[in-house]
């Protein structure tokens, strides 16, 4: 055990299982009380059980550590509220939100249903904003906080098939610059993650999808790495948690088994200026040359399939 | 007029005014007839009011051109669906769907409602799904179409007060990424746009804001480059009919920054900087690592400052 966040309380969203859980305990192991935040639903969203959270209570304080579960969902105001509430309540106060919590409904644009899409919104984008809203209430009277968010290549790069997990994704990243934005100035600081790694959500995308992915040469987000342990991504969130992280605020960073790396913000690399309106034409002319010069087209069109007879 | 958008339907959302409105008259002008789409809300969402279709319809007419108007809100997936009805009803066909209907609720994270977060991601990143989702039904049996979506630097770079408007925009980019790749295939192209503009939007953000954020040195998105000082609406409609022309047809899942004279290709988020250890790392490590070479000289858009007496 260490004492990296000794004395600090952590608050761990969708922390029963996967990427939350292995972060959970780390920052408890590192001397963090931790809430344990885990509805124990389904990949999908459905269901509910207690246990995921209640066995990684179970296992933090069977090593000694200090752990309360809270069974709440993220996806209401009031939820996040009692989250932070639970925080107070049972360890005094709140030094550090993570909000891993996801779920996944995955469908190409053209079928998917308004559930599916509220769903996966729901769940991560207002998921993040309900907890971090009221942790940054208590943040700015205490003039300290960390805020961990968890984005994911889904929505910053694209990934066929993920209309709403990478709008809700890339959302968060947004966010969570806008956050870093509003809560600098009193000390406290707003990061994102964009993890990969194998979990209980990853399995849900079927190798078969995969295949017709690359088969059909459409791009996918990074190639995967060899060690992809959920794990993984505990060591630099519980980095980015503590006091020696306070200068890192407002960046996204991709993480993946032994490899953490900094993300840029989307900023021009090329630009076209003329004083005063372009015209269609001139864009017409000018643009292959140079912005569209060797652009590349992530899903290239397909010759038609002959009909069927 | 010219025909570059000759026997084309476009559907613009958000056209009754501002940069859709510049949209719009620009295709009707390149041979497009067009759905103005807008009800005719306040900046804030309230109220509705048909006059602002009505007057842009009528501009196009009686310059010769074809338009019709709906005042359908892009908040639901039946409005969704009406708009692209209207499109088929009034012109047989549907070509080009430009989404910049948006609506703003500035206010910093600790005070932010529900409602000021709901009604602003309601409107720019569901009310994109809302429209493009049945557009895409149609696409991809024609096997053609363009999509066009609208982001900002709020959301791409970040702006303090902004923690809905920055979800959303930056999920809006996301979502043009997936879908990029989901229509990619069948011939069809979806890019977005990031404008800068005075529009009565940008008017509601107070001078006020601007200069607090420049004397407590927070970063501000979309900072004015230095070539130009237009930041005239109409400005962004000629890049924008571009992309919707067959000219534009390998041209798919990018982000373009467009204010004034200036086009720019964005970035999508890539690696900057890594650090790598074999196998897992320990804590000591990682913070070593992370500290000295990963975050050293990192930017922090809003430092700490010590509170005033």
């Amino acid at each position: 055990m260490g004492d990296t966040l000794k004395d600090k309380v952590a608050i761990v969203t969708g922390s029963g299982r996967g990427i939350g859980r292995g972060i959970a305990k780390l920052m408890a192991a590192e001397g963090a009380k931790v809430v344990v935040v885990d509805p124990g639903v389904n990949v999908d969203g459905t269901g509910y059980d207690r246990s995921p959270a209640d066995d990684v209570v179970k296992e933090i304080t069977d090593a000694g550590g200090a752990a309360v579960p809270c069974y709440e969902s993220v996806v209401t105001m009031q939820g996040g509220e009692n989250i932070v509430k639970t925080a107070v309540d049972s360890f005094g106060k709140l030094d550090i939100v993570v909000t891993v919590a996801g779920i996944l409904r995955d469908r190409m644009i053209f079928n998917m249903t308004e559930q599916e899409w509220d769903d996966v919104l729901n769940v991560h984008m207002k998921g993040t904003f309900t907890v971090v809203k009221h942790a940054c209430i208590l943040f700015r009277q205490q003039r300290s906080g960390r805020i961990i968010t968890f984005s994911s290549v889904s929505g910053l790069i694209g990934n066929s098939g993920q209309a709403n997990y990478g709008a809700a994704k890339d959302g968060i990243a947004g966010f969570t610059r806008v956050v870093a934005r509003d809560m600098g100035r009193y000390g406290i600081t707003c990061n994102a993650i964009s993890p990969a790694a194998n979990s209980r959500m990853t399995a849900t995308v079927p190798d078969e999808s995969r295949a017709v992915r690359e088969q059909r040469g459409i791009t996918t987000s990074f190639r995967s790495e060899l060690r992809r342990e959920a794990e993984d991504i505990a060591p630099f969130v519980t980095w980015l948690a503590s006091d020696e992280a306070a200068h890192v605020n407002g960046h996204v960073f991709h993480v993946t088994g032994s490899t953490v790396s900094l993300m840029s913000d989307p900023a021009p690399i090329k630009t076209i200026h003329k004083e005063g309106r372009w015209t269609v034409d001139e864009l017409i002319q000018l643009f292959p040359q140079t912005l569209g010069y060797e652009l590349p087209n992530p899903a290239p069109a397909q010759p038609a399939p002959p009909p069927q007879r | 007029m010219v025909d570059v958008l000759k026997d084309k339907v476009a559907i613009v959302t958000g056209s009754g005014r501002g940069i859709g409105r510049g949209v719009i008259k620009l295709m009707a002008a390149e041979g497009a007839k067009v759905v103005v789409v807008d009800p005719g809300v306040n900046v804030d969402g309230t109220g509705t009011d048909n006059g602002p279709a009505d007057q842009v319809v009528k501009e196009i007419t009686d310059a010769g051109g074809a338009a019709v108007a709906s005042y359908e809100s892009v908040a639901t997936m039946e409005g969704g669906e009406r708009i692209v009805q209207t499109a088929i009803d009034s012109f047989g066909r549907l070509d080009i769907v430009v989404t910049p209907a948006g609506i703003l609720r500035d206010r910093m994270i600790f005070n932010m409602t529900e409602e000021e977060w709901d009604d602003v991601v309601a409107v720019h990143l569901k009310g994109t799904f809302s429209v493009v989702k049945p557009a895409c039904i149609l696409f991809r049996q024609q096997r053609s179409g363009r999509i066009i979506t609208f982001s900002s630097g709020s959301g791409l770079v970040g702006s303090s007060g902004q923690a809905n408007y920055g979800a959303a925009k930056s999920g809006i980019a996301g979502f043009t990424k997936v879908v990029a790749r989901d229509m990619g295939r069948y011939g069809i192209t979806c890019n977005c746009i990031s404008p800068s503009a005075d529009s009565r939007m940008t008017a509601t953000v107070p001078e006020e804001a601007r200069a607090v954020r420049a004397a407590r040195g927070i970063a501000a998105a979309g900072a004015r480059g230095p070539q130009t000082t237009r930041r005239d609406p109409d400005d962004i409609a000629p890049f924008a009919v571009y992309l919707a022309s067959d000219h534009a047809s390998n041209v798919n899942g990018h982000v373009f920054r467009v204010y004034g004279g200036n086009v720019s290709l964005m970035s999508a988020p890539r690696v900057i900087n890594t650090i790598y250890t074999e196998g897992q790392w320990s804590l000591d490590d990682l913070a070593q690592q992370a500290e000295d070479y990963l975050t050293m000289d990192l930017f922090n858009p809003a430092p700490a400052i010590t509170p005033q007496q």
